[in-house]
């Protein structure tokens, strides 16, 4: 077959990709750029108006700061016991498959689920967990309202911690034995090996694992939404929660367009970083 | 002989998986005898373990106080018509992008991974703008045709035709075959495994999807499963009883996707690396 055949084969079987791109990401994004411009009617030119608001909007301000913390305390918790969870079920222990399935669960149930059964759970007046800890003697808790953005993140932790284990198992997987019977003919005991071979040979999926993590919990708008609807006042309405209530309470396309362009930025700065350090990983 | 890190290591390990595990697993279970409790009990101070009957009545009354088959129907709809359209398209961008040499590839194939970084709230406002324009916001259309395709799957089935052997296709090619018929008889066959991957996680997601069919729906009638759960929530806030009913058959997919992936699950997670 000529080149040239090839090549006509090829765009012609990738028309409805570029269509498709084109039109529901590239023109959006585009789209997104210009709107951030221009103020809610969409008519009068604000130029970098929007922007300069945001950064003087104390509601947005924070948005971002408890983003900031939630995304901070969730990477830490999270990363924590995804590898612990994996270190642990990637030793040759009977039924560890069986663990494994089921500590991925969570991951693969809808946020609607995870988030109203928790605010069940954790209900002051109608919750399980009140009523057991009354039928023991203990006082009941009100975490929902005293550490509403703490509670987020273990919620978080709790549905995810399963997907994070399953990236470390993979890093773990790549290590190669040869490493750690050397270390043992040596006479490294299991803690030594523990820290001198699988912690600094999991660095680039720890990375991974961190910088995706901040990515989605940098989005994260459906479990608080569920779960607090963003209170007690606006103690959990986090970034994407506050972009969306610009857009569809206050019906301010320009000005929430200009917050999504600020998201991007800092998802785009981020997921760059990924790639150089990925890069130098692999190098 | 297995090292040990300090006595009772393997015992405390297992306390640990157990602990953990049962963390993970006791609230769903909850769910289920939250579903088929009765009024009283949900309302009453007593700590509940195992409804005194089981109220299986909760679920009909569920279908009566708000549409849930139809809020199924549209969340079936809306992940299968997805699913359907990622199992055509994904692989065969991901053939043309592991097996094919043209002028401009590298560029698109770029464009294509570039789009992995744009948080869909980026994409959600321009989207919703144009839609509402057309009329298609509260419709199927709406709801599917933002997510016909991803540069998730069109990687994984990349990485997966790129080891195919080429002289598959050359052989195909010698017979007289064209090009498209190569990709349908010879190529798609040998990828059943990572359609079976693909399709599965990209039905359980879109299942699962909020945000954007919380904002392409405004009529009761056209609510998928997700938001239809939230909002008779909010709208029947004490009777968690049929909330938790609800959120069962939620459930459903979830559930069905483990007992069918049992075997392949982890390690498929592994290698997609799935969001």
């Amino acid at each position: 077959m000529t080149r040239r055949r090839q090549a006509l084969t090829a765009w012609l079987f990738l028309t409805p990709a570029v269509l498709f791109f084109a039109l529901l990401f590239f023109l959006p994004i585009g789209n997104q750029l210009l709107t951030g411009l221009y103020d809610s009617d969409g008519v009068s030119f604000v130029g970098l108006g929007n922007f300069s608001r945001a950064f003087g909007d104390p509601e947005v301000l924070h948005s971002f700061l408890i983003t900031l913390a939630y995304a901070a305390g969730t990477l830490v918790v999270g990363t924590a016991v995804g590898l612990g969870l994996a270190v642990i079920l990637n030793q040759a222990l009977p039924g560890r498959t069986l663990f494994r399935s089921v500590l991925l669960i969570p991951y693969l149930t809808s946020v609607s689920i995870v988030g109203l059964l928790w605010r069940n759970i954790l209900d002051p007046q109608v919750g399980i967990l009140n009523r057991l800890l009354e039928a023991i003697g203990l006082p009941g808790q009100t975490w929902l309202s005293t550490h509403p953005l703490a509670t987020i993140v273990g919620i978080t932790v709790w549905s995810g911690a399963g997907y994070t284990m399953v990236l470390f198992l993979a890093g773990l997987q790549g290590i190669p034995s040869l490493y750690y019977e050397a270390a043992r003919i040596d006479g490294a005991g299991p803690w030594r090996r523990f820290f001198a071979i699988t912690i600094p040979l999991l660095a680039p999926t720890t990375l991974f694992v961190s910088i995706i993590g901040l990515i989605s919990t940098l989005q994260q708008f459906a479990l608080p939404y569920i779960v607090t609807g963003g209170g007690p006042g606006n103690a959990t309405s986090l970034y994407a929660h506050r972009l969306f209530i610009v857009a569809f309470n206050d019906n301010d396309f320009g000005y929430a367009s200009a917050l999504s362009v600020l998201l991007l930025l800092v998802v785009l700065v981020l997921s760059l970083a990924q790639l150089r350090i990925g890069d130098r990983a692999n190098a | 002989m297995r090292e040990r890190l300090f006595p009772g290591d393997r015992i405390a390990a297992y306390v640990v998986l157990v602990a953990l595990g049962l963390v993970t697993v006791l609230p769903l279970l909850y769910m289920i005898v939250l579903a088929l409790q009765s009024d009283a009990e949900v309302q009453s101070g007593d700590p509940v373990l195992w409804p005194a009957d089981l109220q299986w009545g909760n679920f009909t009354r569920l279908f009566e106080a708000a549409p849930f088959e139809r809020f199924f129907l549209n969340s079936f709809v809306m992940a299968g018509a997805i699913t359907v359209s990622h199992l055509i398209f994904d692989p065969l961008v991901g053939y043309v992008f592991a097996k094919m040499d043209f002028p401009g590839k590298r560029i698109a194939f770029v464009a294509v991974l570039s789009t992995l970084m744009v948080p869909f709230f980026v994409r959600m406002l321009p989207i919703y703008s144009i839609f509402a324009s057309l009329g298609w916001i509260d419709s199927y259309q709406g709801l599917i045709v933002p997510f016909l395709m991803d540069a998730y799957g069109i990687f994984l089935m990349r990485q997966f035709i790129k080891p195919l052997p080429d002289e598959l296709i050359e052989a195909a090619r010698v017979d007289g075959a064209g090009e498209f018929r190569i990709y349908l008889r010879v190529i798609l066959p040998q990828c059943k495994p990572a359609l079976a991957v693909l399709g599965l996680f990209t039905f359980v997601f879109q299942w699962n999807e909020f945000l954007w069919p919380l904002i392409a729906t405004s009529r009761t009638e056209m609510r998928t499963l997700p938001i239809g759960l939230t909002l008779f929530n909010q709208e029947y806030f004490t009777q968690w009883n049929l909330t938790a009913a609800g959120a069962l058959i939620l459930f459903v997919p979830t559930a069905l996707f483990f007992v069918i992936t049992q075997k392949f699950l982890v390690e498929g997670i592994a290698l997609s690396g799935l969001k």
